[in-house]
């Protein structure tokens, strides 16, 4: 047989591949689809990768019979060549469905041991919060410079032209009373309102003029649960031709809405104070129960906003305005109250404990 | 203020229920806090404005209320049936301070019978809260109600020389007042006195001993005017807040001091009987003038935006006590009522036509925009700051801007060469030891990080920004500045985590404070190790821009931090913000991307440890070399294998040109001679 080459047949061929995969089946049951860890099935993936190369591989029985092909008689290497392929087919076929059976196995372990809760917090540093003053100036800042309105702002300690006599408070007046007001050694105030700035604004800018002025003030009051010796305001200033009060109670009620809520009403009661004539009390309805009466608004369905009015003639003529030519609106709202009552702070003294689980409730 | 419904009634016929009476007359500015149902009454808390002093009674609020009803108000008779003799002829009268007094009036009822007050008087008084006494003392409480003049009656027998002397008390004068406290008197205080001691304190309270008892026959009732600011003063010195100076401190009416004897007298008459004096020694030095005030009628639109027809606008005022006195077509000038000591200029006349018109009527609109708003100037780097340093996980404090002079002085930064002789004190603070404004913020902070760990928070980033005031020559206002504080201690802790990963240090403050100046796009501040008089030497900096010194930061001197019972380490910082905030932002300005990759060299340096990153990276950029880009820090390390006082710091160098890649040889050509120079300078060798 060996001496003529011609004479070998397509059974010859396949007699010979069958001889040597006769253990090809036992050895790839032996490799199972799924392992019990990760690291078996990859061993198992690296033995089937063997098996590859035994069975199909460049000195596999297989490539040594497909070289013979060449030596059948011609009329019968279709067939041989035809039989082969098919034997070929086969193994591949187990090989890869084996490998994709192992892959999957694999990739599912790796999915399952690299997965994460989710749910843990994400990492970064503990956020710090502003001051709810500062978040109340902040907005109170936004909606009147929206408005038009110039945020001003100025000294602390004053003399008694800015914090009295400009403001039509004269000597004598209760509000001088160093019971209420504190005094330097020097015989300055601490600003007893944010009302001086008015002063100041309009002997900067003249007339027409449109400002506010948060800031710091100072009264003598005793802490308590609804008094600090110190604490914020807002001042505004509205000084053009033919201002009037529905003027001043159209911007009012424009601040109410944009602070409280569209829903938001005013009211405005006659009231006193030196430096307005006419002056008026202004209140909103209750932003909790919106009218019908609340523990907020103590029963009465309305909150007090601040002080208002008309620029007092005294006022204007101390900045130098002409009082026949203008006329103006001033108010003033506390911020820290408008902070007790939209939190329902219960005692304003927290304002300046600084207690972080006191500041970290603001946002 | 209580007012009797009742009684109201009887002055008014109103038509107004209770409730519509608090409406209505909240309406017109005086508030009604509440209304009560009592004893078959209505008793309404009225809350009058400190210039309404003429409302401190039922007729004033008649009054009120008759504009409102577009009704009238009913005199109280005053009829005095049994009358005899002339006061002069029992008693005088002087007035030795007429600005403090400028009317005096006495009057006299001999015989009267002291008494319990008949059920209708009593009732009135209890009503309101007011505790009956005797006929004659219920009789000026009720006077008082009605008609706002406060009244006194003493006993003539008691009263030395039958004299009544209205004078300031002289040094070292005592009275014991009715309620049976003796009290000091100073010279400014207005007494009434007979011939030999003060025998009331004038507008405030009567004495002990001029008094009247069951006892008593003849009485002087006393009516007068006082000086308002004298009787706040006396009633404020003495503590002694009543009726009689609730009303004298905003102003009785000076025109009704006859009207409201007469009635007192008349009604003693009749409810305790005996004679009256035919006349008052009535003594009033100086008449004031009568107040003239025009309003022109379109100003009240003018101001308020009500259009009110002019005869309404008189009808409001004459019916509340003002007289037209001249009517011209575009002016009406009135007479001032005595009793409306608020009113002076046409404003206070358009206010009256206002209220009583109704505030509700006024419109709402926005006043025609002619100005663009604007933020303080620099609100939008503070908004950055403050922005900047909650991201990083810290709170903003608030604290008073008043210190306690304890610890504080230790704690006062030298920002211009600050001490003690440049704060700013007060005279009046409301406790002892807080009477300075401070000069530093960073007292408050660290009493505010004392507050959390004493609740139990060991975890405390805190920063304030906040004003300090330093004193200036005598008789100048202080200055102002502000400053921007911060203090760290504790963990550095993570959101949602219940442990900090690791202690904060000095760099976490610093790298705040850093990123707080870059947020605000500021160029970066000098850090240079310092003696800090609050600060813990060797961790400590100071910290300056352009050579000027702006603040310091570091950690807490120990002893300091003993004060304040601190067992942990404190990291705190204060700069200068007014300084700050002077600084030019920097341009922001586009550079061309490079185009070709950078070389980087990194080089470890074993040297003394005293030299510090800075030093090394100055001196690196201070070289000129061609196609260096920069050196940045990456790490120091000591310990093992790192002798005693030396340490390893480890720098990268950035290599790049603008039209190539460099070759590694071209690098090194340029590198090491840098190295050299660094190892030649400071005694480094490379590792
Ligand atoms: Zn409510």
């Amino acid at each position: 047989m060996s001496g003529d080459r011609n004479q070998l047949r397509p059974e010859d061929l396949i007699g010979a591949i069958n001889a040597a995969y006769g253990n090809f089946d036992r050895e790839i049951e032996r490799l199972p689809d799924t392992s019990e860890s990760l690291e078996a099935a990859e061993k198992h993936l690296r033995e089937l990768q063997d098996l590859r190369i035994k069975y199909l591989g460049k000195k596999s029985e297989l490539a040594t019979q497909k070289k013979l092909i060449r030596s059948i008689d011609p009329t019968r290497r279709g067939e041989a060549g035809s039989n082969i392929q098919k034997f070929e087919q086969t193994i591949t076929q187990r090989i890869v469905d084996k490998e994709q059976a192992l892959k999957h196995f694999i990739e599912n372990a790796r999915v399952e041991r690299e997965s994460i809760d989710v749910t843990l917090p994400g990492r970064r540093p503990r956020p710090g919060h502003l001051h709810p003053i500062t978040l109340m100036r902040q907005r109170i800042e936004d909606i009147f410079v929206s408005l038009g309105y110039a945020v001003e702002d100025d000294r602390e300690i004053e003399t008694d032209f800015y914090n009295f006599d400009a403001l039509n408070i004269p000597e004598g007046h209760p509000a001088r009373d160093p019971q209420d007001t504190f005094y330097t050694t020097d015989g300055f105030a601490l600003r007893s309102q944010t009302s001086t700035v008015q002063i100041h604004a309009m002997q900067r800018r003249g007339a027409p003029v449109r400002m506010i002025a948060p800031g710091r003030v100072f009264r003598r009051d005793t802490p308590d649960p609804t008094h600090n010796p110190m604490f914020y305001q807002v001042e505004g200033l509205c000084v053009d031709r033919g201002i009037t009060m529905a003027h001043l109670k159209g911007t009012l009620a424009e601040f109410v809405q944009r602070l409280f809520g569209l829903e938001t009403k005013t009211r405005f009661r006659p009231s006193y104070f030196p430096f307005t004539e006419p002056s008026a009390e202004v209140d909103y309805s209750c932003f909790s129960c919106g009218g019908p009466g609340c523990r907020i608004c103590k029963w009465s369905g309305w909150i007090e906003l601040g002080g208002s009015g008309m620029v007092h003639p005294n006022v204007l003529r101390a900045a130098n305005v002409d009082t026949e030519e203008f006329t103006g609106f001033a108010f003033g709202l506390g911020i820290d109250r408008t902070c007790a009552r939209i939190y329902q702070l219960d005692d304003i003294r927290l304002l300046f404990e600084n207690d972080v689980r006191f500041l970290e409730q603001f946002r | 203020m209580l007012i009797s419904y009742n009684w109201l009634r009887e002055l008014t016929d109103t038509k107004l229920s209770p409730q519509e009476l608090r409406e209505r007359l909240t309406n017109v500015g005086l508030a009604v806090d509440a209304v009560e149902e009592r004893d078959a009454d209505y008793v309404l808390d009225v809350e009058v404005p400190s210039n309404r002093g003429d409302c401190l009674s039922h007729v004033g609020i008649a009054r009120e209320l008759a504009v409102i009803e577009n009704a009238g108000v009913q005199s109280p008779k005053s009829q005095i049936e049994n009358a005899n003799g002339k006061t002069s002829d029992f008693a005088s009268v002087e007035i030795r301070d007429p600005d403090l007094c400028p009317r005096y009036a006495a009057r006299i009822v001999r015989g009267v019978k002291i008494a319990p007050s008949p059920e209708w008087l009593r009732k009135r008084l209890e009503v309101l809260g007011q505790r009956p006494i005797n006929n004659v003392a219920d009789i000026t409480n009720y006077v008082l109600h009605e008609l706002g003049q406060p009244l006194h009656a003493f006993d003539l027998a008691k009263l030395t020389e039958s004299r009544i002397i209205v004078r300031c008390a002289e040094k070292d004068e005592t009275i014991t007042t009715l309620d049976g406290v003796e009290r000091n008197l100073d010279k400014e205080m207005l007494v009434i006195a007979d011939a030999r001691r003060p025998v009331a304190v004038a507008g405030v309270m009567g004495g002990e001993d001029s008094e009247i008892s069951n006892a008593t026959t003849d009485v002087l009732i006393e009516s007068a005017y006082f000086d308002p600011a004298s009787v706040r003063r006396t009633a404020k010195l003495l503590g002694l807040h009543t009726e009689a100076s609730h009303r004298f401190e905003r102003g009785t009416d000076p025109e009704g001091v006859s009207q409201a004897q007469e009635r007192c007298v008349a009604l003693i008459c009749e409810i305790a009987g005996g004679v009256a004096t035919e006349d008052a020694l009535d003594v009033y030095p100086t008449r004031k003038d009568k107040k003239i005030v025009s309003i022109r009628p379109e100003r009240v639109e003018a101001i308020t935006s009500l259009s009110v027809p002019t005869a309404e606008s008189v009808r409001i005022l004459k019916s509340l006590g003002f007289s037209l006195s001249e009517e011209a077509s575009a002016r009406l000038t009135f007479t001032v009522p005595s009793w409306r000591h608020d009113v002076a200029i046409e404003e206070d006349l358009i206010e009256e036509v206002a209220r009583h018109t109704g505030y509700d009527r006024i419109g709402t609109e926005l006043p025609p925009s002619s100005l663009s708003g604007e933020y303080h100037s620099r609100e939008r780097h503070k908004r950055a700051l403050r922005r900047s340093l909650s991201a990083l996980g810290f709170d903003e404090a608030i604290n008073l801007s008043f210190i306690e002079l304890t610890n504080d002085f230790d704690l006062i930064p030298e920002f211009g060469g600050l001490s003690e002789d440049n704060l700013v004190t007060l005279t009046n603070p409301i406790v002892e030891e807080a009477s300075r404004m401070r000069q530093t913020l960073l007292p408050g902070l660290l009493n505010s990080i004392r507050h959390n760990i004493n609740h139990g928070i060991r975890d405390v980033c805190l920063f304030e920004l906040g004003r300090l005031f330093v004193a200036n020559e005598p008789g100048q206002l202080p200055r102002e500045r502000e400053a921007l504080a911060l203090a760290a201690t504790g963990g550095a802790v993570a959101a949602d985590r219940a442990q900090a990963d690791r202690e904060l240090d000095f760099f976490d403050l610093k790298g705040a404070l850093e990123a707080g100046v870059t947020a605000m796009n500021l160029p970066p501040l000098d850090f240079a190790s310092a003696e800090v008089i609050h600060l813990q030497p060797g961790q400590a900096a100071e910290i300056s821009f352009n050579g000027v010194r702006v603040g310091s930061i570091g950690r807490l001197a120990e002893t300091i931090a003993g004060q304040f019972k601190f067992r942990q380490p404190i990291f705190i910082a204060e700069v200068d913000l007014t300084t700050l905030l002077e600084i030019e932002e920097l341009p922001v300005l586009y550079s061309p991307l490079p185009r070709f990759p950078s070389i980087l060299r990194d080089v470890s340096l074993l040297l003394d440890r005293k030299i510090t990153v800075a030093e090394l990276l100055r001196a690196v950029h201070d070289q000129k070399v061609e196609h260096f880009v920069g050196a940045k820090f990456v790490g120091t390390y000591e310990g093992e294998g790192i002798p005693e006082g030396k340490r390893s710091v480890t720098l990268r160098f950035e290599y790049r040109a603008d039209d190539r890649t460099l070759r590694d040889e071209e690098v090194d050509e340029l590198h090491w001679p840098l190295v050299k120079a660094l190892q030649e300078n400071f005694n480094a060798e490379v590792r």
